[in-house]
């Protein structure tokens, strides 16, 4: 299966741009509410996290993704696209690793959804991280 | 009957059995997790949960030949 919902790395500046160029062909649209998640630098036992190194299961993320968008979409009528995305491999401190993205007709549906897609992934998505130090 | 089946492994799972998947013979996911917990005595620490062919298990389950089983500890996306 294509990866369509993971992404080796980083979501770099380049990407996000991509990805908001991508959720944006819709003139109806009058609402984007957009969430970056991004690795903080906490200090664990007196270390400090250099980077985040995502694994996923593959398979099984993008089925669950693929059915968070299904049922976002179901649960918020005004709502007309949906992107996600999150990281595999290493992030560093001060990069981000999930986007999501939510486009609407009106800026209710957008936030409410867009809140409502982020507790999802974390509830849904097969996904861990391992700190780095 | 106890069939042949795919077992892998994520997040601290992964670290406790040392590897990505292995092989097992069981008849269901209750006798799976006894063998599991058999071999790895250190899994007994780490909380999880069942997937078979990428869909969450709720209860326990038959097994048929060449179903795929992950132990998926608590998610930690975002």
């Amino acid at each position: 299966m294509k990866n369509r919902y993971l992404v080796g790395g980083p979501i770099t500046p380049l990407l996000i741009s991509e990805l908001m160029t991508l959720g944006n062909d819709d003139n109806g649209a009058g609402a984007v509410s957009i969430f970056i998640g991004k690795v903080r630098d906490d200090e664990v036992n007196g270390n400090r996290i250099k980077a985040l190194d995502y694994s996923a299961y593959s398979e099984m993320a993008e089925k669950e993704a693929d059915g968070i968008v299904k049922t976002v979409k179901a649960a918020f009528s005004d709502v007309r696209k949906v992107l996600l995305v999150h990281s595999t491999g290493m992030v560093k401190a001060g990069e981000a690793s999930l986007f999501i993205m939510v486009t609407s007709g009106h800026r209710d549906h957008a936030t409410r959804a867009c809140r409502h897609t982020l507790e999802m992934v974390k509830e849904r998505l097969p996904v861990w991280k391992k700190e780095i130090f | 009957m106890a069939t042949q089946v795919k077992v892998l492994y994520f997040g601290a799972a992964q670290q406790v059995a040392g590897k990505a998947s292995e092989d097992f013979t069981a008849e269901d996911t209750a006798s799976l997790c006894e063998q599991i917990l058999e071999r790895y005595p250190a899994m007994s620490r780490v909380t999880f949960r069942l997937a078979l062919n990428r869909n969450l298990l709720k209860e326990e389950s038959l097994l048929k030949e060449n179903d795929i089983i992950a132990i998926l500890p608590p998610f930690e996306g975002g």
